[in-house]
């Protein structure tokens, strides 16, 4: 190993801007490369920031407006679920793919504590939405099951509302263990959790039963949640939203296949809609970076071309004195890798430094919509999978620029490289 | 015999087809000093290329060592080269990048032998040749006897059976040439390598036991020269 590269620096050597001016064009081309995909990542990156809000084997649905006459009924008909619509996805019929089923059911009302108010909206949540949606609490706890058995009038509030609520520039959790006030009801803060902006108002959650009791919501639910399995594609998971629309809407005497009774909110295949689109926008990345790189590697090419008619006449000696075809294919083979390899290396490096500084200043840049406060690119950097397909893009890229020299060097004939000067 | 040529035919088929050895049959036994002699165009040198598997020939035998080299590879071309021969240039052939030492060590190179066991031998055999000191210069440093001793010791390295050499004073001085000349004699006499020198000069030929004399590709008179007194310009120098 060590001589072929001995010998490899020999060469170079001799042809330092030659080989400096080819080496800049692969490094371009890597440079490019890096920074498209890793500008990339940054997009998509901000594109999931939504979609990795929830447990992706989440589904949630929720009554609608028929738009169908059936069962003698009119269309325009409001659906309102209740309990027995969370029975029946818990059933055998469905217990196939479903796992937890959980409801929520809420009013809108104003909270106040101290001198301080604002109006929210207090949801009935079971414990298990913590993990189906992610919520990261950020004092104290969520909503537990002793809580639901006891029907106890705790809250958890989002950090937006205990801002509003909280006296200005008071730390979050002076409001744990606390009492605030909702409506004509006195409830105890457990748990402080981050603000989902992509909520509308103020969401505070309390226990499902004590929500359903004091507001004497009856069978009443606004919408139900599940967790699932076993619905691996995109077919799976329409076949069984198609059953289990049937199933609800005949219960509630609306046609079976009419969409806007129920709306079905499916997030696995929300997940995997975006993650097509996101490895569509990588692969044409990729395209892009991939003829950058070509330039680079046709000049490599091009100057192995020239070394290996330059050096015909010492391919000559070797060939006399025992070299084999191959081990002149090799020493051409192995200098157009190395060529390739070092200054895409320096192209890899830079390109990843330039990723960082993108993290460093637009990265930070936000932009508003809708009232909220989103950042363009989130994180846009390329991570090791990346370097080490590049790295696999070199030596190919290396390899082929080398191969027709190299096999154009290993046909010489001896006594003709020998005339050669 | 170390050599055998039986009706070896060459052709180039360049336009018009030119037959350039019209039925060789020469034997070279182990130890000898051979020259073959003959005025550019007699096919000297095409035969020198077929001796030294350089080259391929159209028809007949040629046998190393009772080894038949016909229809071989590339590859086993290479190791035959690299192992049975050794070549002495007239434009000594050595490569500009390189050191003396790493020029005589390149045969071993291919044949895989370590570095540090072929850097000893290299300096070994640049030693036997009084050039231990200019090991570590390069080529356009050195004279052009001191070029040829090292190309000699790069073709001596292997160990091989033969040694062939086109020209070998062709870009000497007589000084250098007749120095040269002594050495591969004294190799041949005292350490028994086959050599063969292939030369259109006659006092070059006349340092050699056994002269083959080749015109329009027939070898025509074989000339014991074991008194070296066969040159025409004299017996104790190699005349330019």
């Amino acid at each position: 190993m060590r001589d072929v590269f001995t010998e490899i620096w020999e060469s170079v050597r001799r042809n330092k801007l030659r080989t400096s001016l080819t080496g800049f064009a692969v490094s371009w081309g890597i440079f490019m490369l890096i920074v498209l995909l890793g500008a990339g990542n940054g997009l998509q990156n901000s594109f999931f920031k939504g979609g990795d809000r929830f447990a992706s084997n989440t589904m949630m649905f929720g009554g609608g407006w028929t738009s169908k006459p059936y069962d003698g009924l009119r269309e325009g008909r409001r659906i309102r679920l209740d309990e027995k619509d969370i029975l029946l996805t818990g059933s055998d019929a469905f217990s196939d793919n479903v796992d937890n089923v959980i409801a929520t059911v809420g009013v809108n009302g104003t909270a106040s504590y101290g001198k301080k108010s604002l109006s929210v909206y207090i949801e009935g949540n079971y414990p298990e939405r913590a993990s189906m949606e992610k919520i990261e609490i950020l004092h104290g706890r969520y909503i537990n099951d002793k809580d639901i058995k006891d029907r106890r009038k705790v809250v958890v509030l989002p950090q937006s509302a205990a801002e509003g609520l909280l006296p200005d520039n008071a730390p979050l959790e002076d409001i744990i263990g606390k009492h605030i006030r909702v409506g004509n009801f006195s409830w105890l803060v457990v748990g402080v959790n981050k603000t989902d902006r992509m909520r509308g108002n103020e969401q505070i959650a309390a226990p499902f039963t004590t929500v359903k009791e004091i507001y004497n919501k009856g069978e009443d639910v606004d919408d139900v949640t599940f967790s699932f399995h076993g619905l691996d594609t995109e077919k799976a998971n329409e076949e069984f939203e198609t059953k289990l629309r049937a199933a609800i809407n005949l219960r509630h005497r609306a046609a079976p296949d009419d969409n806007r009774a129920l709306w079905i909110w499916n997030r696995f295949t929300q997940n995997l809609q975006m993650s097509t689109v996101g490895s569509i926008l990588n692969v044409a990345l990729w395209i892009i970076g991939l003829f950058t790189l070509l330039g680079g590697i046709v000049g490599v090419s091009n100057i192995m071309l020239i070394t290996v008619k330059e050096r015909t006449h010492e391919f000559g000696i070797r060939k006399a004195i025992g070299a084999r075809p191959w081990d002149i294919t090799k020493l051409i083979l192995a200098e157009s890798v190395t060529i390739t390899a070092v200054f895409g290396y320096i192209g890899m490096f830079l390109g990843m430094l330039a990723c960082q500084i993108l993290d460093k200043t637009v990265g930070q840049a936000k932009v508003a919509v809708m009232d909220e406060q989103i950042a363009m690119l989130v994180n846009p950097t390329v991570g090791l999978d990346v370097a080490i397909e590049a790295t696999l893009v070199l030596i190919i890229a290396g390899s082929l620029a080398g191969l027709f020299p190299a096999r154009k060097a290993s046909k010489v004939r001896p006594i003709e490289a020998l005339r050669a000067e | 015999m170390l050599i055998e040529l039986k009706d070896v035919n060459k052709t180039y088929n360049n336009g018009q087809p030119l037959h350039v050895l019209k039925g060789i049959n020469l034997s070279i036994d182990k130890g000898e000093f051979v020259s073959i002699m003959g005025a550019s165009g007699s096919g000297k040198s095409t035969l020198l290329n077929i001796l030294g598997i350089l080259d391929n020939y159209d028809t007949g035998e040629y046998y190393i060592d009772g080894r038949l080299i016909k229809g071989l590879t590339e590859k086993q071309a290479a190791e035959y080269r690299n192992r049975l021969i050794g070549f002495i240039f007239q434009s000594f052939n050595l490569i500009g990048f390189k050191t003396a030492v790493e020029n005589v060590e390149l045969p071993l190179f291919y044949q895989g032998v370590s570095r540090h066991k072929r850097h000893e031998l290299a300096m070994q055999y640049l030693d036997r040749l009084g050039l231990a000191d200019w090991a570590g210069h390069y080529p356009n440093e050195m004279s052009g006897g001191q070029k040829q001793r090292v190309a000699i010791a790069r073709a001596l390295i292997t160990g091989p059976k033969i040694l062939l050499a086109d020209e070998p004073t062709g870009a000497l001085d007589s000084k250098t040439s007749e120095e040269v000349m002594q050495l591969l004699s004294r190799l041949n006499r005292e350490e028994g390598v086959t050599i063969i020198v292939v030369t259109h000069e006659s006092g070059v030929a006349n340092c050699t036991d056994k002269i083959v004399h080749i015109k329009d590709g027939i070898i025509g008179r074989i000339e014991d020269n074991r008194e070296h007194n066969a040159s025409a310009f004299g017996t104790a120098t190699i005349m330019k």
